[in-house]
This record gives C-alpha cells, structure tokens and sequence, in this order.
C-alpha cells in the first residue's frame, strides 16, 4: 500500500468539521496523513492537535506585507509547529515567500482565481531553498469555465517551470470540508489535466510530501538532541 | 462493431441524500465543461445505476477511463448540497461491477 499525505488541509477552528473528521475520511480515501493548515489571521491557528500520528499541525502564513511575512514566520519556526505554509497569488509575496528557506511550501502560487504567476526567478529559489510549490485541486474542482481555464494555464506554466529547474511539486486538496478532500487516484486523474505524468503526480502525493516531513522531524531531533 | 467499456462503480460522499438525476446532471455538466462535445463523444459516459446509499455506476470507453475519473472528481455540488465523489472500482464487465458495489 503506497504511502500518500495530503498536506493542505483547513479543519476546526477555521472551518467547522474537526480534524478527526478529516482524518477519518482520509484514511478511507487511502491516505496515510493529512497536515492542517488553518490560516494564521484565524482563531486558533497552529494550535497542537490532539496527539494523533497522522494529523500534522501547519500553519499558512497569510498577510499583505513582506516584513509582517518574516515576523511571523520567525515566529512560527521557533514555535512547535510542523509545517509552515504561505498563502501565496501576490507576486510580492510569493518572491519573499521562496527566499526564505524556513517555509515549506508555497500554497496556490497562482492565486485562488488564477491571477498570480510564478516565473523563472521564483522557481529558481523555490528549487534552491527547497520550498515545495503547491498545485491545489480544488481551484480545478469548484471553479468552472473562465476562471477554470485561467488557472489550468497558470498550472500549466508553473509546471513548465518545475520540471524545467527541478523544484518539487506538491498536490493538495486545500480541502475546507470532507466533501473537498479527493482520493489519490483522482488526485492523479485531475493533475493529468494540466499536463502533469503519472509519475510525478504519484511522486507529488508521495516523495515531496515525505521530503519535507522528514526535513521536519530531523529538526525535532536536533533540538531534543540539545 | 461494438466498442469495449469500462464499468466505474463510485461512491457518493454528500451532506444530504442526492437525487439520481440531479447527480445525473451534475456529472453530464462536469464532463461537458472539461472536454466540451467532442471529448464527451468519445468518452460516451452513461449513469447505469445509482441507489440511495450512495453507490452508483457509470459507463465508458476503455481508453477514456481517467478522463472520466476526473470528471467525477471535478462534481463539487449537486442541487445546492456539497459533495465528493470516488471511484470504488473499475471492472470490464457488467456482473463483476456489480459485485464490486455489493448489488
């Protein structure tokens, strides 16, 4: 049984369905864990969960402005949460974002309605700091026509860019409910619309995921090794 | 000459029971909008079956499996009410789909 994480997910407090709710649908979905990734600007953001082995507790960083980015990721890096996610579509943003080696991943780069662009600049860092760059599917799902299109493009390009400077792509279903969250192999199947292979599809859902919590859990030793 | 199928039985996940031609309509929608006329020729889906507990079955090609798959994935909402659909199972033939669905 492969080992698959879905590593963007909002539950309680920000939405109202708790994170055992979650991770239970999840887990007959065919995942092994999921991250909460509750918006940092909400009540009760990055709070531990109960001690469940497969609930991760992250926090997507959302703000408008560079320096108030850095101060809370400095905060946040010193505190004891596990991921560290910012909600990306402003270009400033995002290029502040993939400077810093201290996040993990860029969420929806190119915005909730498709109006931001990755280029090469930011990828290049992305791949250099290690930072993974999100495709969320469920802009693909609940977005229909226009707006749908508009992102399929972007997905596209920053695709493009990913394979092209070897920075690592990550799937997430930045599900709100347990009616957003998809199984893995439509995960896939949704991901084979903007050109993403099998291969990479899986190793999104995968390898990345794995990557950046064994990069974590690493940290976790050094400082209990101190 | 008569083309080969693929039998998808999938599961229903909604906030409130979901009526069979409203799902019908959703999934005809969703895979409308993603592959427009031409791609829904081709993939010639057909709802076969769809019961009260959730499970239901749907028909295509054997070559546009995973394009119907996304198409089920991409079903957010049916009449108003939000939901989620998986595929359970793919089988080629009509009776072995029924016994992945418990008929």
């Amino acid at each position: 049984m492969p080992i698959f994480f879905d590593l963007n997910v909002h539950a309680y407090p920000e939405t109202d369905v708790p994170a055992e709710v979650m991770l239970r649908t999840a887990r007959n979905y065919g995942y092994t864990g999921i991250a909460i990734t509750n918006h940092d600007d909400c009540m009760g953001a990055g709070e531990r969960q109960e001690k469940t082995h497969s609930i991760y507790t992250g926090v997507e960083i959302r703000t408008k402005s560079e320096s108030e980015l850095n101060r809370r990721i400095k905060h946040y890096y010193s505190s004891k949460v596990q991921l560290i996610a910012v909600h990306g579509g402003d270009e400033r943003i995002n290029l502040a974002a993939l400077k810093d080696n201290r996040i993990d991943i860029l969420a929806h780069p190119c915005g909730e309605k498709g109006e931001g662009t990755l280029n090469r600049v930011l990828v290049r860092y992305a791949a250099e700091n290690g930072i993974a760059i999100e495709f969320n599917m469920n802009a693909i799902i609940n977005n229909r026509r226009g707006d749908r299109t508009r992102i399929l493009t972007r997905m596209h390009d920053n695709l493009k860019l990913v394979r092209k400077y070897r920075a690592m792509p990550i799937l997430t279903s930045n599900a709100c409910s347990i009616y957003g969250l998809r199984a893995p192999r439509e995960m896939i199947a949704v991901a084979a619309l903007f050109g993403m292979r099998r291969e990479e599809a899986v190793a999104a859902l995968r390898d990345v995921p794995l990557s950046i919590l064994e990069k974590r859990w690493d940290k976790e030793r050094e400082v209990e090794l101190l | 000459m008569r083309d080969r199928r693929r039998y998808l039985v999938f599961n229903v996940l909604s906030e409130i029971a979901v009526d069979k031609y409203k799902l019908l309509n959703a999934i005809w929608e969703s895979v409308y909008s993603l592959y427009g006329d031409v791609g829904t020729s081709e993939i010639k889906p057909w709802l076969i079956k769809y019961d009260k507990t959730g499970i239901g079955m749907v028909r295509c090609t054997h070559r546009k499996v995973d394009e119907l798959r996304a198409a089920l994935a991409c079903v957010h909402s049916v009449g108003g009410a939000k939901v989620g659909i998986r595929v359970i199972g793919i089988s080629g033939t009509i009776k072995c789909a029924y016994r992945i669905a418990g008929w």
